[in-house]
């Protein structure tokens, strides 16, 4: 869920990005690319082309369903908008560890799925 | 046990409360989403008002309170894709099978304590 | 087997019928809470499908002053009773 209780900001160009206590942004509006960027970067992650669209897969998926999906419909979203290929946990893995579902939807701007172990 | 054991779904969940007037609807989905999301095999059963939930051109409510016609949509990216709705409620309320804005396959009373019975679990809502 | 679990009134919920359409031929229905009002005589004939299967939980009917009143059909049990019922049943479903 995302929560309103502002844990922190992280700083992104001029702008200070509200965060909550899991590092969700408090503020969904305030996503931009740029955000996401400096989101991983604390991660020590770099995104690359590979993360952007999946990043673009949950955003769509967020704003038709309203709805941060677990990690099943986040690996059958993949694959129907990227390809079967794209389509397996282990891509994501490799992309977000740990936990995909919520390292990406972290950086994508979302509330933390409900719906995840 | 019985040999069929083995193959029975695992949960029914059972959907008896129209859209928006309280959050029962939404509440049964989400113990749904959930069953599904923990690799349950997971069917619906969309019941007297319920079958509501199914009308094609629904929208939020009037204080912008999230509809449930998304979380529908929704259902087979978790696999949910066995959904029955009961056909005396349809008739009663005045719809037919094919005004839904999901196939759904349509029960008797028979077909549904079948329903009942061949799942090991079964929530109502 | 199933034991089906019904807490509503007839006569102010019609959750029975889906409770009634749910049930297979060996199933069980239990009266409890409000719906003990369904074992009143005037109010049975509700229940007429699953005649010989229908419970109705005697503490709820000792609370609303309806033990002695109900439908001589209806068989009565306790929480014993009601133990002993679901423990008989694959499993239960609750309508309410």
């Amino acid at each position: 869920m995302a929560t309103t209780e502002i844990h922190r900001y992280l700083s992104v160009g001029e702008r200070r990005i509200a965060l909550d206590p899991e590092g969700y942004l408090v503020t969904l509006d305030d996503w931009t690319p740029e955000v996401a960027s400096a989101l991983a970067q604390e991660e020590g992650r770099t995104l690359t082309e590979e993360h952007w669209e999946v990043i673009a897969v949950l955003r769509d998926f967020y704003a038709r369903f309203e709805h941060v999906p677990a990690m099943r419909p986040l690996v059958k979203a993949v694959g129907l908008t990227l390809g079967p290929e794209k389509g397996c946990s282990l891509h994501l893995m490799k992309l977000f560890p740990d936990s995909p579902a919520k390292v990406a939807a972290r950086l994508a701007g979302l509330p933390k799925p409900t719906h995840c172990l | 046990m019985e040999p069929q054991a083995a193959s029975r779904d695992d949960l029914l969940v059972i959907l008896r409360h129209s859209p928006h007037g309280t959050s029962w609807l939404r509440d049964g989905l989400d113990a749904a989403l959930v069953a599904a999301a923990f690799g349950q095999t997971v069917s619906l059963l969309f019941q007297g008002d319920g079958v509501l939930a199914l009308l094609r051109g629904q929208g939020s409510g009037a204080l912008g309170q999230k509809g449930t016609a998304a979380t529908l949509e929704m259902l087979s990216l978790y696999d949910i894709d066995a959904l029955f709705v009961d056909a005396e409620a349809l008739a009663r309320l005045g719809f037919a099978a094919n005004e839904l804005m999901l196939p759904t396959d349509s029960v008797d009373a028979a077909r549904t304590a079948a329903l009942l019975a061949s799942h090991r679990q079964v929530l109502v809502f | 087997m199933i034991l089906h679990i019904l807490n509503r009134a007839p006569g102010t919920s019609l959750v029975y019928r889906e409770a009634l359409a749910g049930m297979g031929p060996e199933d069980r229905l239990l009266l409890i809470e409000d719906g003990v009002n369904g074992a009143l005589p005037s109010q049975v004939r509700h229940f007429e499908p699953v005649s010989n299967r229908l419970f109705a939980l005697r503490e709820d009917l000792a609370s609303r002053g309806l033990v002695g009143r109900c439908d001589e059909t209806v068989q009565v049990v306790d929480i014993d009773g009601f133990v002993e019922l679901t423990e008989e049943a694959d499993k239960t479903v609750s309508w309410f």
